[in-house]
């Protein structure tokens, strides 16, 4: 994104904003809702902006949601002088991904009952733990607590206060970064316009990350013909090591 | 461990994402830490997954995943040795193909172990501690080897000893003649190495030389110049071997990063396989020995320091 077209989005969402803070809503778009996983991928960042009808005082948090699913927390313990992992914990339900941003300090603008019930906040998420596994309420909250750890430190999960920029009360921007580990599918992404911890207006889009070009062909190869793509690897490295014979014999 | 932060611009060319490790990597390091890999195998000819499975798992590359493409990349290096070998008339494709008989029951009772570890959660735990156990006794084997070596050398003194010691492992039943290796032993016995050292190729991500080419040479007690020929030549069907069934039962093989991987080791094993005659064998063999013992210390390092979190995570696909 570089700050010409930037600035084209700024006027055009600003001409147009007049109209939308009559209606008492917030507008957003991302610089690109597909992000393709191919040979050159490192990770993106994406732009988020809009406008919105706001006061002074407003807050804007965006919250973007990867795909759910089963994330394994380990433990490791001291075995014969070794360090093994002796007990697991599965989440059911936990975010691949996740990013919350917002203008200021997410404590400031809702109370932590707020924040509980609209599931805003690193450690106010509806992860579940598998049912089967027994563990004492006070290991819970340190399991917890490891999977959010680890998940920050993974990049996967961040906490991004102070990072939605907002101008003049009626436009918003904000950066969002997917490391090269993000995982693949459909990532929600919310934005919610508050004041006085009051939600006035939200937004919902989406983003698609997926798998393209080669890199997504060698995946799904590897994934729906495994043996012949087991087979083809070893032919290819039978030709290789052929070659490379032939060619060094005539040196 | 984490290698996915985003990477400057200029530098971007040079990445290349693995679509099975599913993360990014310098394509020319990979290739030179191939090239290396192979220049030592060609040198000293063992060499080539020892190293470079731990080497890959250093660069973050999930163990796994290491395992899998590094045995698919030690096919390519192991044929271009065999065919320069088996022009030199240095392979007894007898005893190679017993051998490797035991080497693909042995890698395929080696990935359903791999695939139970993995189940269990301890997969990366075997493979580390393997790793330490083996390569230690393996370093520590050659280091005095070439050190008496060297010493003897010094010295002048040049003994020669028995043909090969005979043991009651020779005695076991269904003996067999093995003509251009000068043996006459029961084939049970290179059956029973080829099993083992299969079981730890599929789960170390090794062609086994290290380890079946000192078996070759003092428990089966065939001659020096056909062992790294024969020993190339079973390793490519267990590699091969290897490869297919990680593909898959666990989809694992990464066939970008055993490219990379290959393109370098191919160039590196011909290269290294043209400096044997200038370099002296016993001080690369000492040199290697150091880097072995090294590398097990720093990987039994890291099994036995606390590490700073206790808790990790694994995210399901």
């Amino acid at each position: 994104m570089n700050s010409i077209s930037q600035i084209i989005i700024y006027l055009f969402v600003f001409t147009f904003s007049a109209e939308l803070r009559a209606q008492n809503q917030i507008v957003a778009d991302l610089s690109q809702d597909n992000v393709e996983i191919s040979t050159d991928f490192l990770g993106a960042k994406i732009l988020l902006f809009g406008a919105y009808d706001g006061k002074k005082g407003d807050d804007i948090i965006v919250v973007v949601t990867g795909p759910k699913g089963l994330v394994t927390v380990q433990k490791k313990e001291k075995v014969l002088g070794v360090w093994v992992n002796t007990q697991k914990v599965n989440y059911i339900n936990a975010p691949k991904y996740l990013n919350i941003s917002s203008n200021r300090d997410i404590n400031k603008i809702l109370n932590q009952k707020t924040r509980k019930i609209s599931e805003i906040g690193l450690n106010n998420l509806n992860v579940r733990i598998q049912p089967g596994i027994n563990i004492s309420r006070d290991n819970e909250k340190n399991w917890r607590k490891a999977l959010t750890r680890n998940m920050l430190k993974s990049k996967l999960w961040s906490l991004n206060e102070n990072s939605v920029a907002l101008n003049k009360d009626a436009l918003f921007r904000s950066y969002l970064t997917l490391p090269s580990n993000v995982p693949t599918g459909i990532f929600n992404v919310k934005i919610l316009h508050y004041r006085n911890s009051k939600l006035i207006s939200k937004e919902k889009s989406t983003i698609n990350v997926l798998k393209s070009g080669i890199s997504a062909e060698i995946y799904n190869i590897a994934q729906n013909y495994s043996t012949l793509y087991g087979i083809f690897a070893v032919f290819l490295a039978v030709l290789i090591g052929w070659t490379t014979n032939l060619i060094f014999r005539k040196l | 461990m984490y290698y996915h932060i985003l990477i400057n611009k200029n530098e971007n060319l040079m990445y290349i994402y693995l679509p099975i490790a599913e993360q990014p990597i310098h394509s020319l390091a990979i290739i030179g830490v191939g090239s290396i890999i192979g220049f030592i195998m060609g040198l000293v000819g063992v060499g080539g997954g020892f190293l470079l499975t731990p080497i890959m798992m250093f660069l973050g590359i999930p163990s796994p995943v290491a395992v899998a493409s590094v045995a698919n990349q030690l096919v390519a290096p192991s044929i271009s040795g065999v065919l320069s070998h088996w022009k030199k008339g240095n392979v007894d494709f007898k005893m190679g193909t017993v051998l490797l008989i035991g080497g693909v029951l042995g890698s395929s009772i080696g990935v359903i172990l791999f695939n139970y570890l993995a189940k269990i959660g301890q997969l990366d735990l075997v493979i580390r501690a393997s790793y330490v156990i083996f390569l230690s006794l393996i370093g520590s084997m050659m280091f005095a080897e070439s050190m008496r070596l060297i010493l003897r050398k010094k010295r002048g003194k040049v003994t020669r000893g028995k043909l090969h010691q005979h043991t009651w492992l020779h005695g076991l039943p269904f003996k067999t003649r093995f003509r251009k290796s000068k043996l006459y032993i029961s084939i049970l016995l290179p059956i029973l190495i080829g099993v083992l050292v299969g079981i730890l190729a599929a789960i170390m991500g090794i062609g086994g030389g290290f380890i079946i080419v000192p078996a070759m040479i003092y428990l089966l007690g065939m001659p020096t110049s056909l062992v790294v020929g024969t020993s190339l030549f079973q390793i490519i069907f267990v590699a091969a071997n290897t490869t297919i069934l990680q593909a898959s039962q666990n989809q694992t093989v990464d066939i970008v990063l055993a490219t990379l991987l290959l393109l370098g080791s191919v160039a590196g094993v011909q290269i290294g396989a043209k400096f044997t005659n200038v370099l002296k064998g016993e001080h690369l063999r000492l040199i290697l020995a150091v880097i072995i013992i090294l590398v097990s210390l720093q990987i039994l390092t890291d099994l036995i320091t606390m590490p700073s979190d206790l808790f990790s995570v694994i995210i399901r696909k």
